[in-house]
């Protein structure tokens, strides 16, 4: 980001950029930063916190009163989550393995449509374009894929290959999942959320179970896409 | 942060030797106008787009525009990296892409007003060279063509 910066800046456009890291920050020298410390995914801190963010936004304007850069300045207050926990971190429960993910999207469908209702509509499912009353047609793709198995979906575009396609499926199924969890439970911590996914859901095992089949492929391109699922 | 003592090792030692581009000076756009009279930009790296615009594929360092007047639920994201927390976002997607918190700025008159577009690429690249001689200065050049006045930039 703070390459971009430098990019509008020396075509004579102020920027104002809010730096997660700072040692990169100190490298890359954008012309005026605000060093945020908090957790990737969470630059402006805190969600659903108006005047938390309004106080970050606020003292990244600030800068534009300096006269001479480059300028690196600290945001005091830490937040967000201090942990992440992704699949390799969560180990699985005996009760997951043995359940089938087509009947947790059954079960989890009445949570999901009231978090689209809560939010406005606002929902992170959308990439594969196939509808949240398909999803049960949509887990029964990704376990033949995970199985290796010859498998496709007719929502998938020509010029989208099938690996990526399963990608696409994979984030909305994980937004899926998530959704209908904050909805059920929304008091949740983020890494309790994570260790549900992960731990307790046959949908976690599913998508870690289709990493570990594109990586098992050989196929260089497959373990890309495999790196952007679970890991 | 993240603050790096704060990180898994495996993160702690990607974000460490990612290939960060070292500078010893920075260019410097001056800032002359007053705030409330000033059209502002919002420009993101978390990979995001319109619900219907075409997704971000691995290494693509092409940007979408995204209309400022949008709604956060017409936005989605699709960042090949699983290397950040979701969860966030999908509470609040203010929390990477404050567009609401903007659009209050301007009710407040503490800004002028929003450019017409927004922008969005997907960081974490390694290899970020097209996007610093081709991407980037494209959105400069349609930023210049809105006579965009500040560029918030925000990161994932």
């Amino acid at each position: 980001m703070s390459v971009i910066a430098r990019v509008f800046e020396e075509a004579g456009l102020p920027t104002v950029v809010i730096a997660l890291i700072k040692e990169h920050a100190e490298k890359v020298k954008p012309s005026r930063a605000l060093f945020v410390p908090f957790p990737y995914g969470y630059p402006m801190g805190k969600p659903n916190d108006a005047d938390f963010q309004h106080r970050v936004i606020g003292a990244a304007l600030n800068l534009l009163r300096r006269s001479q850069g480059p300028v690196l300045e600290d945001f005091p207050d830490e937040a967000g989550p201090t942990e992440f926990y992704q699949a390799s971190a969560v180990t699985s429960t005996e009760d997951a393995i043995k359940k089938d993910a087509a009947n947790e999207v059954t079960g989890l469908r009445a949570f999901y449509e009231r978090w689209i209702e809560d939010g406005n509509g606002r929902t992170a499912v959308g990439l594969s374009g196939i509808p949240q009353r398909r999803f049960r047609g949509m887990i029964r793709f990704l376990q033949d894929f995970s199985m290796g198995e010859e498998t496709d979906m007719k929502e998938r575009p020509q010029d989208v290959p099938l690996p990526q396609y399963v990608r696409y499926c994979v984030d909305d199924l994980k937004a899926f999942f998530f959704e209908s969890r904050m909805a059920q439970r929304p008091q949740d911590s983020e890494p309790e959320l994570q260790t549900w996914f992960w731990g307790d859901t046959a949908a976690g095992q599913l998508v870690a179970a289709i990493a570990k089949h594109m990586v098992d492929t050989g196929d260089e391109a497959m373990a890309r896409v495999a790196n952007g699922i679970a890991r | 942060m993240p603050r790096l003592d704060q990180l898994s090792e495996i993160q702690r030692q990607s974000t460490l030797y990612f290939p960060c581009l070292e500078n010893d000076t920075a260019p410097w756009a001056p800032w002359t106008k007053e705030l409330s009279n000033t059209k502002v930009a919002l420009v993101s790296s978390a990979g995001l787009h319109l619900r219907n615009d075409r997704p971000f594929k691995g290494g693509d360092l092409t940007y979408r525009v995204i209309p400022s007047d949008a709604n956060t639920s017409d936005v989605i994201d699709s960042h090949t990296s699983i290397g950040w927390d979701r969860t966030g976002i999908y509470r609040d997607l203010n929390l990477a892409f404050p567009m609401d918190r903007l659009r209050e700025l301007v009710e407040r008159n503490v800004i002028g007003s929003l450019a017409p577009d927004y922008y969005s690429f997907m960081g974490a690249q390694r290899d970020p060279r097209k996007i610093m001689e081709e991407t980037s200065p494209q959105a400069a050049e349609a930023m210049h063509a809105q006579d965009v006045d500040l560029v918030l930039l925000v990161p994932v």
